[in-house]
């Protein structure tokens, strides 16, 4: 148990991300790839993507909380392990955004899961990703 | 044998994900294909009748980040109809730039999420690399990298410098060099050829059938285009040719989203040049007298429409929107019947679909044993380079960046 | 709007009770109310012998007095026949035009889905739009529905 709780703060330095999108409109999503290309290259901060929330240390989403995703959200949410962070891309992630009042559209992403911080931007631009993911590191170390 | 579930994905295994395709197979051929959909439904329709018309704009700029300005478009074209307003011509041609330049990032980002899925991954960064330059130019004109806010009813709200035209020229010169070499790339490079062709097969008569529209279609030999069936906006006055091949698979598809990039290329140049001066926008009432009008445009996808019915107050009595993917969608248990499971994922991406396909759950039912499999996208793609690996068709040698990278 | 004029008078020469039903607000597109009665053959012989094979969506609207659908089918020439049909809201039953479009299951589906209407015909081994978790009943579509209604029914559930 201390072990992993070693090797999960070690990986703070570079640490592990999951993206899970609830197909919004898709614009967030192809900006967070879009950071992973070598124009942007998230990477050179050592972060990776990966496919599994076990191994994740920050989940990016990105998207309204809709009726279909909501449960699945909080699934992915708890399989991840402490110390774990959520990071809400786009405007609509944060706070709904132009999808209020529409009927299968529940809220920002805070209204399912708790949200260390918010990046908006409809949609988000890469180097916002980036700065807001920095920026949420260094919140982390101190 | 009994049933068995085998989740292959990050999901909890207790978890009923309701799975987006169910496969039925025999051997490692798909014998049977069901489609489920509506997990991106969000209620935009509905919500449109509590909306101003300028206020649906942004939203119906939203349903797809891809397409917006599609969207958007063919929306204001509805209810520029019931308010019989006659738009300004350099408000059109605006619109016609815009609308290429979409078409353009559109096609790239599809380029590169098709050398995602079979393991091509230069393709991937090469074609998202280029990709970055017309997301530059749309951002210096509108102001946005995506979601461009460009319409209003009567017009556009921006207008382009000479300066900004000729930095759009000089992004042509790049892209149009770029295009040749993916050009040759898609024609010439035999594991590209073999990993595509036969593969995601819709002939003529299936695709008019089930009502397939855009690149799929026109993939099969059949040269329809809303921009010359249907003009709308400055189209008719432009001259272009509408991309069509023969194959009528996910090679034929690939071969004509490079041709269109070629065409749109082409009419930007036109737009540019032929641009008359004048005003960007009529003024248009705030409340839209009672009546119905219904509007196409061809998306980078296919026939996008929008239906609206007004009822003379400020907001509409009823919006109808219905993407292009929605009538491909139709078709795609036809083309993935009588394939490989390995072709699967290419053949999905090949319709170019507006929703996040990589997010969901892919049940494979194996017809002798009973067996079920649940794979997640990634899963699967996986599957399928491995098993086309053991056919020869590899590219992983061909990952490899150019020099000026 | 030569050839707009030609379809209509092709339809009330088949269609007697069609005449001057017909209105053409812009080029390429003509808008026409048909009764209930002879809807199925119109929409047959529009597809069949005057060409309009291609299904472009259907429309299902709730017009306060009844439910109104319209068929937008198109021809090789650019035209957009909007045929408009009527169904009372104690008895939303329609037909399905599976029999001439292979692609109006999702769009069929939906109308089902959303205005709560009943299309004859049609395959029920799925639904579209709306989640699985959807409550029964609930048609979002309809004008005295809002999404509070909703939120009444998931409260009701938790």
């Amino acid at each position: 148990m201390i072990a992993d709780k070693i090797l999960n703060w070690s990986r703070i330095k570079s640490p592990w991300i999951i993206h899970f999108n609830s197909g919004a409109c898709n614009a967030c999503d192809i900006e967070v790839l879009a950071a992973l290309t070598p124009r942007y290259d998230l990477e050179r901060f050592g972060i990776q993507l990966k496919g599994s929330p076990r191994h994740a240390d920050v989940l990016i989403c990105s998207g309204p909380v809709t009726l279909q995703q909501r449960d699945r959200l909080i699934m992915i949410y708890e399989q991840m392990t402490e110390p774990k962070f959520v990071v809400a891309v786009g405007t609509c992630s944060c706070s709904t955004g132009v999808f209020a009042g529409c009927y299968c559209v529940l809220g920002g992403v805070d209204s399912a899961i708790p949200v260390d911080a918010y990046i908006p931007g409809c949609p988000v631009k890469p180097e916002a990703i980036i700065d807001g993911v920095v920026k949420l590191l260094g919140s982390i170390k101190k | 044998m009994g049933k068995m579930v085998i989740p292959l994905g990050p999901q909890h295994p207790a978890l009923e994900e309701p799975e987006s395709f169910s496969l039925l197979l025999q051997g490692e051929r798909v014998a049977a294909a069901t489609v489920a959909l509506g997990y991106n439904h969000r209620g935009m329709e509905k919500a449109c009748e509590s909306r101003t018309y300028i206020q649906n704009i942004y939203l119906l700029e939203r349903i797809c980040g891809i397409c917006s300005h599609s969207h958007s478009t063919c929306y204001v074209q509805t209810v520029e109809m019931l308010a019989g307003l006659e738009i300004p011509k350099r408000a059109l041609y605006l619109r016609a730039l815009i609308g290429e330049l979409e078409r353009i990032h559109s096609h790239l980002l599809w380029l590169g999420v098709a050398g995602h899925e079979i393991g091509f991954m230069t393709l991937f960064m090469y074609a998202w690399k280029d990709r970055e330059v017309v997301l530059d130019i749309l951002e210096m004109l509108t102001g946005n990298r995506i979601n461009y806010g460009m319409n209003t009813i009567g017009g556009v709200r921006r207008d382009i410098t000479p300066d900004q035209a000729q930095d759009v020229l000089k992004c042509l010169d790049v892209l149009e060099e770029r295009t040749a070499y993916y050009a040759k790339l898609v024609t010439e490079e035999r594991t590209i050829v073999n990993r595509l062709s036969g593969v995601g097969i819709l002939l003529k008569e299936d695709g008019l059938r089930f009502g397939a529209t855009g690149p799929v279609l026109r993939a099969a030999g059949v040269a329809m285009d809303i921009r010359k069936d249907d003009p709308y906006g400055i189209y008719a006055d432009l001259d272009f040719n509408v991309a069509t091949d023969e194959h009528a698979d996910v090679y034929g598809r690939a071969i004509v989203r490079v041709t269109e990039l070629i065409e749109s290329y082409k009419i930007c140049r036109q737009v540019i040049k032929e641009m008359p001066d004048g005003p960007i926008v009529v003024k248009a009432p705030s409340k839209i007298p009672a009546g119905e009008a219904f509007s196409r445009y061809e998306a980078p996808r296919g026939e996008d429409i929008h239906y609206t019915r007004s009822n003379g107050t400020d907001k509409p009595d009823r919006v109808k929107v219905r993407a292009p993917t929605l009538a491909n969608l139709a078709a795609i248990t036809h083309m993935i019947e009588g394939g490989y499971l390995a072709d699967v994922p290419i053949i999905i991406a090949a319709i170019d679909p507006c929703f996040s396909c990589t997010d969901r759950m892919i049940k494979v039912i194996d017809s002798s044993s009973g067996r079920e499999n649940i794979f997640d996208w990634a899963g699967l793609r996986k599957y399928s380079m491995e098993w086309y690996s053991k056919q020869g068709i590899d590219f992983k040698n061909m990952n490899a960046f150019r020099k000026e990278d | 709007m030569e050839k707009e004029t030609l379809v209509l008078n092709k339809l009330a020469g088949a269609f007697p009770c069609l005449e001057g039903a017909g209105v053409i607000p812009v080029e390429r597109r003509i808008f026409l109310d048909v009764p209930s009665d002879i809807f199925m053959d119109v929409i047959k012989y529009a597809c069949l012998e005057l060409k309009f094979d291609h299904l472009c969506t259907i429309t299902g609207l709730d017009a306060v007095d009844y439910f109104e659908f319209i068929y937008h089918i198109s021809n090789s020439d650019g035209i957009v026949l909007n045929l408009k049909r009527r169904a009372p809201k104690e008895n939303p039953v329609i037909d399905s035009v599976l029999p001439l479009y292979d692609g109006a299951t999702f769009y069929e589906l939906e109308l089902e889905g959303i205005l709560g209407a009943e299309v004859t015909g049609l395959p029920k081994d799925r639904q579209y739009p709306l989640p699985d978790s959807w409550p029964k009943g609930q048609y979002p579509l309809r004008k005295d529905w809002s999404p509070d209604s909703l939120q009444n029914n998931l409260q009701g559930e938790c």
